[in-house]
């Protein structure tokens, strides 16, 4: 053969590759060489000379396509007209349809191959190309129909227009039985399974060339009437349940439903219908029944009725807004529980109950967000919502502050002091204090406390270890950054620094053959960064054993460091004397001030009190609070009730205590807890005025001009990390801004301000 | 009766010795630090100069180090010279 453009007779060519169309169509045996020579065929038409008849040869293939679906449908026709009243036929029809089809669409893809040379050269050249279709600048798509197809997609057109329009509603009423049996009885063969699924697909594949709109055939024939029937059955299923379950047992077949709904989507229908599909059914059995699934959401929350929590969570999960309801119920329930652990604490424990028993709750309900919600952050903000708003909460009686930023620091105080756990449990209950921590607003209050509390442990040898003491700073330091720890790292490097200065002194000393008569330990603190109250210079005249050894520490202290001025602060000091009386002798650990009383009475047995306040030059308050101490302890007597310039003192001969090894406390918290506490908010606020002004400045700095609700805004945001100020605080800075002329309301508004440089 | 100190436990302040309290140039004062630093104390020196100002360490370098020919004290504009003591 010659691949050269002959001039054929038409008709003579279409006649053989007729032939062997019906053959490959019906699936019937060609031989090897009908099929080449067709093929043959197929080109030589598509080049025939003088003109290509491949326009004659479309048509005539499309004619015969048309003519051999007719005859299809025809004997379907007839098969139903015998069939018409029996029932056992229907799915008869189905299975017939689904096997013509099978057939048909096989035939068609080998009738594509045998058309390659025509669907190639012919059809491609008008095909637009795909770009075009995609970014819309194309023939729109009623063009594309008049214009020829390829052979495999025009028979897929024919069998979409002719078979399926004419037995589509029929085919789809039957589908829909078949369905509606798989759903109430469970009954159908795997056979009848295929046979539904092929049916359904056949009306995606008539589409599957196309490159828009390849579901628009299944979705306007088959989908739509699916939906609503399988609506309509969930509808009646979900009265049928409400009318004998409760809440509980509604929750469980609704999942098991679902669950098969997914089965039978994947079963049966093409994967764009399974989010639909699930969808329906939501909306059908949930969604409409919201209410009486809420309905008892209160008791399960309060009972703690996990398995039916985790099943409405399941439910109400993809539904819009439909855990909004929950997590409310959820929020007030902690809120409640928390309150209540936290209300009417007694007793000298209240720290450690607060925390304690506000971590249970936490605990508790952490538990159940990760165990029943899936850890859902929805839920897990509510739960913060709810701590934040019990831990911050004003006690009841509205007058005193919220204390939780005292009892927190308190709790820490106490662990980090005497407490008999071992290290490890220490460190897993300062983990859990900084859970509570995180909610407090009032951080700055709990930094105040807390580092009074870790000043007053570090100067006095108090915490039980020292590695403790770094590893909760930098816990703090990870919740709140390090300008929150600042002055906690600073207080704990001084000590570190300070025992290394003790060591290098005693160095020194063996260095230059020098001997001290006490034992010295000195802590060497940096101005700034211990919250040691203003420095009242309490005058003392230090005694004549302190002298020395001070002044050679001091003379060490300035050939190590230059620049630099020591100044004691001998309230905060302390040492332990060795008392020898007639029959025995105790060592008592005091304070320095006593001390120098005591040591006043080794040559004499009796002095006056002004006398001892005169050597001492003390200051009355001090004198008093460390003379009544050492007069409660029995150690001095005297001759008043008071104290009084003229009162006789005089050294107990007889004292006896028990123990030979005690000490002397009392004069360190004569200061009222209350004082102190109220002492400590007053710093704290000050130093808010000084930080809310600090960050006005900055921000207004940064923009110029700004309005006064967009300024707040801003403070808000920024003062976040530390403290909650409240607007009339805010306000009140900005004034003294104001004032201060850092800034000034602008001429033209009254609600603006602008920074003037 | 007789009476021994057997250990004594002193706690001391210090500060440093200057005739301000802020730094003049960089306007912290000089118990804080410098803005560059973080910690005070001795990770944020204090240096002396002839002319008996004070200025944090790492402010009067900074200020040197942008200083083209002269090295003068940005408070009296005298030559800067460094007061080791």
């Amino acid at each position: 053969m010659s691949l050269r453009p002959q001039r054929i007779v038409f008709d003579d060519v279409w006649g053989c590759l007729r032939q062997t169309v019906e053959k490959v169509l019906k699936l019937n045996s060609v031989r090897r060489d009908d099929w080449n020579s067709s093929f043959t065929d197929v080109y030589s038409i598509c080049v025939a000379f003088p003109d290509p008849l491949a326009d004659r040869l479309y048509s005539e293939t499309k004619l015969f396509l048309e003519n051999h679906v007719k005859s299809q449908l025809d004997e379907f026709n007839c098969y139903m007209n015998d069939m018409n009243d029996s029932e056992s036929g229907e799915n008869q029809l189905l299975h017939k349809y689904y096997s013509a089809w099978k057939n048909y669409s096989q035939g068609l893809e080998y009738l594509n191959y045998l058309y390659l040379y025509l669907n190639q050269q012919h059809i491609k050249k008008q095909k637009v190309s795909e770009a075009e279709i995609l970014y819309g600048n194309g023939t729109t798509p009623l063009t594309i129909s008049q214009e020829q197809m390829e052979i495999g997609e025009l028979g897929l057109d024919i069998w979409r227009l002719l078979m399926i329009q004419n037995l589509g509603d029929i085919l789809v009423k039957q589908i829909l039985q078949g369905i509606e049996r798989d759903r109430v009885d469970n009954c159908l063969t795997s056979k009848d399974i295929a046979t539904i699924h092929g049916v359904i697909h056949s009306f995606v594949m008539v589409q599957d060339y196309k490159k828009k709109g390849n579901l628009q055939l299944y979705e306007s024939l088959f989908e739509g009437k699916m939906l609503e029937a399988s609506g309509n059955y969930f509808t009646s299923q979900a009265s049928k349940l409400l009318q004998n379950c409760s809440v509980s047992q509604y929750m469980q077949e609704v999942i098991r439903i679902l669950e098969e709904e997914n089965v039978r989507a994947h079963k049966f229908f093409h994967i764009s219908s399974i989010q639909k599909l699930k969808k329906e059914c939501e909306d059908r059995m949930i969604t409409d029944h919201k209410n009486f699934l809420y309905s008892e959401c209160k008791e399960m929350v309060s009972n703690d009725k996990r398995d039916d929590l985790r099943n409405l969570y399941v439910l109400l999960k993809p539904i819009v807004d439909g855990l909004k309801e929950l997590i409310q119920i959820l929020l007030e329930q902690i809120k409640n529980e928390g309150a209540e652990s936290i209300m009417n604490l007694k007793g000298e424990n209240i720290h450690i109950q607060f925390v304690e028993n506000m971590l249970q709750v936490h605990q508790k309900y952490e538990n159940l967000i990760v165990e029943t919600f899936k850890n859902d952050p929805l839920f897990l903000s509510a739960l913060d919502k709810a701590c934040a708003s019990v831990i911050n909460s004003k006690l009841s009686d509205g007058k005193t502050t919220c204390r939780s930023a005292e009892l927190v620091a308190k709790y820490c105080d106490n662990l980090l002091k005497k407490s008999k756990s071992t290290e490890c449990e220490i460190e897993t209950k300062l983990s859990k204090s900084i859970t509570i921590f995180k909610y407090i607003e009032d951080k700055d209050v709990y930094q105040k406390f807390y580092s009074r509390m870790l000043a007053k442990r570090l100067i006095h040898d108090q915490s039980v270890n020292m590695e403790l003491e770094e590893v909760m700073i930098n816990k703090l330091k990870q919740a709140c950054g390090y300008e929150f720890t600042n002055k906690l790292h600073r207080m704990y490097t001084d000590i570190g620094i300070s025992m290394d200065l003790n060591n290098k002194f005693n160095q020194h000393l063996k260095n230059v053959n020098d001997e001290l008569s006490i034992n010295l330990a000195i802590k060497v603190l940096q101005a700034g960064a211990w919250p040691l109250g203003p420095q009242t210079n309490i005058t003392f005249a230090v005694p004549q054993e302190f002298e020395q050894p001070i002044r050679k520490f001091e003379a060490f202290y300035n050939t190590s460091f230059s620049g630099r001025k020591l100044s004691w602060l001998h309230h905060l000091c302390a040492g332990e004397l060795k008392v020898s009386l007639a029959k025995k002798s105790y060592l008592i650990t005091m304070q320095t001030y006593q001390m120098a009383m005591l040591l006043l009475f080794e040559n004499c047995d009796t002095m006056i009190c002004k006398e001892v306040r005169e050597v001492l030059q003390l200051n009355n308050d001090n004198f008093q609070k460390h003379l009544q101490s050492l007069v409660d302890q029995k150690l001095l007597l005297i001759d008043t009730e008071k104290i009084e310039d003229s009162s006789v003192l005089s050294l107990n001969l007889e004292f006896t205590n028990k123990r030979t090894k005690f000490k002397i406390t009392a004069s360190m918290q004569k200061e009222s807890p209350q004082q102190e506490i109220e002492q400590t908010i007053t710093q704290v606020d000050e130093d808010r005025k000084l930080y809310l002004q600090a960050a006005i400045v900055r921000i207004m700095k940064a923009r110029k001009v700004l309005k006064h609700n967009a300024l707040i805004q801003e403070i808000l945001s920024q003062s976040k990390v530390c403290f909650a100020p409240s607007i009339p605080m805010i306000k009140k800075c900005i004034e003294s801004l104001i004032d201060k002329q850092y800034i000034e309301r602008t001429a033209n508004s009254s609600d603006e301000y602008s920074y003037v440089a | 009766m007789k009476v021994t100190v057997k250990s004594w436990t002193g706690v001391a302040l210090w500060k440093w010795i200057a005739n301000d309290d802020n730094c003049g140039i960089c306007r912290m004062a000089f118990e804080a630090c410098c803005p560059d630093c973080s910690f005070a104390g001795d990770d944020c020196p204090l240096v002396w100069g002839h002319c008996s100002h004070v200025f944090h360490m790492h402010c009067i370098c900074k200020w040197l180090n942008s200083q083209l020919n002269q090295q003068l004290c940005p408070m009296c504009r005298q030559t800067w010279r460094f007061n080791d003591r």
